[in-house]
């Protein structure tokens, strides 16, 4: 098991590492201490630390630092707030809080990393916690180790013209991780734009530094269409992920880019596997239930996906509970439908609704919405956007007659803004006198 | 039509913001009056409410309007023809 740096400092030494609006550093420019093997002093016990780092570089810098020799690494985003952070270092059991943020007590600042001197972790591998986003805020932890996480990173084989991958999102999500270690092995540069940094401004940073690669959800490629900026870029490769991407949001990137290599990817998080589509239409074409991609078996049984990652399944560990076969084959919860030698993904099966790569529990708005004095009964269901994919609309009984709809409605929309992500908060409220129950007396979802 | 948009544009921009909303040219560029993804996706919803079609779903190229003026041009060409 090679460790991230061991893998980093394949790199050839002059390449550029990272650029970002301030900086721009190659390897050597993080001054990592000499590697030293030390055998673990008596009585010490391997760390498990939290990183939530805004600057990149000290991100980088302290997964060199970590990974083979903590026992765990939290990756926590840098917005996140200090009581939610506080609740996943408890829940995760992690001993030291590592911190450029001015908001987190108890943090210890990324140089004293140095003085932890940790020893090397002897036939043991580093747990790479992630967190995914929840409906209300609170996120879900996913459990990866380096090798998971690297599985889909390819060396490049053109090295005529390096990579510049820009980052659109958090890198210690997912996605955002997948984005660095691909810039990190595959010999490219990773191009960071300022963190909350507006649309203009991320293509021209994008722009300036020969941005070639770049990975973003459908919603924001939509929006960066949707701006004359784009047209400064330069891209050999575009990928999209994290919620589907239709034929509408495909070909408009092909038309503005006929050299790029245009690939969707699908990642379930529930069987910890993923594959890529490169032929520029939606969907997957059926024949990959029979001949599928490397490092997957496919299976669609009653309009749902199952897949079953091949080899190391046993790396991931997902916190939710699975549905799996006897053969190995995990539920993935997406409904897809066969159409023209093609699965096209319907959405998903289990309730989640993805709103802009968002996964948001109607379920758990509904519970936010009931609490609210006036409120009956309310059901929260989604309709089809083509600009983020879906959006939640509300219909509230209101349990007394609402003199002033249109306070009403404000009331409700502050009540869920102050308690739920803005993703989840209904773009469309709606007052009614009743809702529809099917025959067992349930309300009926949409 | 225009009106329209106009309006719908003005109540989701004081609802989602809470301030008065901004003059909105034909070369205003739409991402850049500080509306996002979010806003936008509801902007079309109310529209297809209002006016009862989604040039967004219906319309067959692979089109996204960049300023204002844009924007409208795109719902009048799918505008059922009565």
């Amino acid at each position: 098991m090679r460790s991230f740096r061991t893998r980093l400092e394949d790199r050839h030494p002059d390449l550029p590492l990272l650029v970002t609006e301030q900086k721009r550093l190659r390897l050597d420019d993080l001054a990592l201490p000499p590697e030293s093997d030390t055998s673990c002093p008596d009585g010490k016990v391997p760390a498990r630390i939290a990183l939530s780092l805004r600057a990149p570089e000290a991100l980088i810098a302290a997964l060199a630092r970590l990974d083979g020799r903590a026992e765990a690494i939290l990756l926590v985003a840098p917005a996140l707030p200090p009581g939610l952070v506080a609740g996943l270092v408890t829940a995760s059991g992690c001993d030291y809080v590592v911190s450029d943020r001015a908001n987190l007590p108890g943090a210890v600042p990324p140089e004293a990393l140095v003085e932890l001197g940790l020893s090397r972790l002897h036939g043991g591998v580093t747990e790479w916690i992630m967190t995914t986003s929840g409906t209300t805020g609170q996120p879900k932890m996913v459990r990866h180790c380096l090798t998971s996480l690297t599985r889909t990173v390819t060396p490049m084989a053109n090295l005529t013209s390096r990579p510049v991958w820009g980052l659109t999102y958090e890198p210690t999500r997912f996605a955002g991780m997948q984005v660095l270690l691909q810039a990190c092995f595959g010999e490219g540069t990773l191009a960071v734009p300022d963190l909350g940094a507006d649309i203009r401004t991320v293509l021209s940073f994008f722009a300036r530094h020969g941005c070639s690669h770049l990975s973003a959800t459908p919603t924001l490629w939509r929006r960066f269409l949707m701006h004359p900026d784009l047209a400064g870029l330069a891209l050999r490769q575009i990928t999209l992920g994290g919620e589907i991407a239709d034929q509408a949001v495909l070909d408009a990137l092909a038309r503005r880019f006929p050299g790029a290599r245009i690939t969707h990817v699908y990642a379930s998080t529930e069987a910890g596997v993923g594959f890529s589509v490169r032929d520029g239409r939606e969907g997957f074409p059926t024949s990959f239930a029979t001949d599928p991609p490397k490092g997957v078996a496919m299976a669609v049984r009653d309009g749902r996906l199952w897949l079953r990652p091949e080899g190391s399944a046993s790396e991931y560990h997902s916190e939710q509970r699975l549905s799996r076969d006897a053969d190995g084959f995990i539920d993935t919860g997406d409904r897809v439908a066969q159409r023209d030698g093609r699965y096209v993904f319907l959405g998903r099966d289990t309730g989640v609704i993805n709103i802009g790569g968002v996964k948001v529990h109607p379920e758990e708005v509904e519970r936010v919405i009931n609490a609210l004095d006036g409120v009956g009964m309310v059901r929260v269901g989604a309709r089809s956007n083509r600009l983020v994919g879906a959006l939640l609309t509300a219909q509230i009984v209101p349990s007394e007659p609402v003199a002033d709809e249109t306070a009403f409605v404000d009331r409700v929309l502050a009540h869920c803004r102050a308690h739920l992500m803005r993703e989840a908060v209904p773009a469309t409220i709606r007052l009614v006198d009743q809702l529809e129950t099917n025959a067992a007396g349930k309300i009926r979802r949409a | 039509m225009e009106n329209v948009i106009r309006e719908v544009f003005n109540e989701v921009w004081k609802r989602q913001k809470g301030t008065e909303p901004p003059p909105l040219d034909a070369d205003t560029l739409l991402l850049e009056i500080g509306l996002d993804s979010l806003g936008f996706a509801i902007v079309v919803t109310q529209l297809d409410e209002k006016l009862g079609f989604d040039p967004f779903s219906i319309a067959q190229d692979a089109y996204y309007p960049q300023t204002f003026g844009e924007f409208v041009a795109f719902y009048k060409k799918y505008a059922p023809k009565i």
